[in-house]
């Protein structure tokens, strides 16, 4: 009879006595399976004393300084916001026009609908009869370095607007974050620092590779996720102004969500 | 602990709670990756990992007052940490019901033919991220953190018995996508 789980896991772990283990080791002669069994956890044990630290994202410690800078702020920077206060709603409506020009602006696509030419690949010397295909993937060559300048060309006149769009925003932003609790500030900072880190890391990655499809894709994503946080948070100020308690609320829990 | 260690410590300690950003800093950097490698294992993701370092060195933050020097200071975060970590998998566990479910799936092997390549430990350390919750972290805890079937089982709230039988079924598992 083969030797239960937590027998085997005993005999493994070294916890058995010495009648236990002997009785094992009499099994462990005549089977090979429960021998390779046993064999494979000492492996997996061993190999998993052994495993390697992780070291956490650059990012993580921006994150966390970011968050205890938040904790620290004085009470009088983190009071309740004066909901009631009558105030002009005119940052709202610039808000409104900032978002609205960034839609209309935007047409870029770095997708498979504007894929550059087929990449030729250098096989070596060719057969003659391959001569007319070698022409004609030098024109592709030709053709994609046309295509990726444009590709390029376009990716900066996109970036340009998200950038004009989300300086706008933060501007907004900004001059009102006095009205948040420390709480959402964090939950605004949290998100706003990965954001951020996410549209280093595409800048990065298209700087090494930059006819790279997914470096471009990251990049314009993270835009737009900063975007709608952006736009979250102005409308967010917005409900509060109102006193508008439920409105705010519902976007303070979308953007919990968001952040975890 | 060494004296000179002591007070390293206890000048980290004072520099950070004096409000110097820079002490803080390299007691995060001293730390971080322990903790982190910690975080992604227990919570099975490195997403919620990231999440939990920061969580936890607030935490360090808030309570650097409370370190008395009893310990040395990686121990005090380490406990610190691994206490956070056992409240996240618990919350986690509670909400998701998952605990009955994996307590009770078959445990039962079929034995394969032995693989000569030895188990990579990148190749372990992504398998561990599929376990199912409840022997990852009996696993975590006993085979890479090399607690006791006894310790984990007090950390997990669970029976002595039920540590073991998940940290085989862990292996098991581990087994049957490594040494295939």
């Amino acid at each position: 009879m083969h030797p239960n789980d937590a027998a085997i896991t005993d005999y493994i772990d070294g916890a058995l006595d010495v009648r236990e283990r002997a009785e094992i080791d009499r099994h462990l002669e005549s089977c090979a399976a429960c021998r390779r069994l046993v064999e494979d956890f000492r492996e997996i044990k061993g190999v998993a004393a052994s495993l390697e630290l992780r070291e956490p994202p650059v990012r993580s410690w921006t994150r966390l300084e970011r968050a205890i800078k938040l904790e620290e702020r004085p009470a009088a920077a983190r009071r309740s916001p004066a909901w009631a206060e009558p105030r002009t709603l005119a940052w709202l409506a610039a808000a409104a026009m900032i978002v609205l020009a960034t839609a209309v602006g935007l047409k870029f696509m770095p997708t498979g609908a504007r894929r550059a030419a087929p990449a030729v690949e250098n096989t070596g010397a060719q057969p003659a009869a391959e001569a007319g295909a070698a022409n004609t993937a030098s024109a592709n060559v030709v053709s994609a370095n046309a295509a990726a300048q444009s590709v390029a060309a376009e990716l900066q006149q996109a970036e340009d607007h998200y950038e004009k769009a989300i300086k706008g925003l933060e501007q907004i932003a900004n001059a009102e974050q006095d009205v948040f609790d420390p709480k959402t500030a964090a939950t605004l900072q949290k998100n706003l620092a990965v954001i951020d880190q996410a549209i280093s890391e595409s800048r990065a990655a298209l700087r090494a590779e930059p006819a790279s499809e997914p470096a471009q894709e990251s990049l314009l994503e993270s835009f737009k996720a900063k975007m709608a946080l952006l736009q979250d948070t102005v409308a967010l100020i917005n409900e509060m102004r109102k006193g508008n308690d439920a409105g705010a609320a519902r976007i303070v829990s979308g953007l919990k969500q968001k952040g975890d | 602990m060494t004296v000179t260690a002591e007070a390293a410590d206890a000048d980290i300690v004072a520099r950070s709670q004096a409000g110097d950003a820079d002490a803080f800093e390299v007691l995060y950097r001293r730390h971080a990756a322990r903790i982190y490698t910690l975080a992604c294992r227990m919570a099975g993701s490195a997403d919620d990992g990231e999440d939990l370092l920061q969580e936890i060195f607030l935490q360090v933050h808030r309570k650097l007052g409370s370190f008395k020097g009893d310990a040395a200071l990686g121990t005090w975060v380490y406990r610190l940490a691994l206490n956070h970590c056992l409240d996240y998998v618990r919350s986690r566990r509670a909400k998701m019901n998952k605990l009955t479910e994996t307590l009770d799936t078959d445990t039962s092997f079929e034995p394969h033919a032995p693989r000569e390549t030895p188990i990579a430990r990148m190749d372990l350390e992504r398998a561990i991220e599929r376990l199912p919750e409840g022997c990852r972290e009996a696993f975590v805890l006993h085979d890479v953190e090399g607690f006791d079937h006894k310790e984990v089982a007090g950390l997990l709230d669970i029976a002595e018995g039920t540590s073991k039988s998940q940290v085989f079924k862990a292996r098991a598992k581990l087994r049957g996508w490594l040494k295939k």
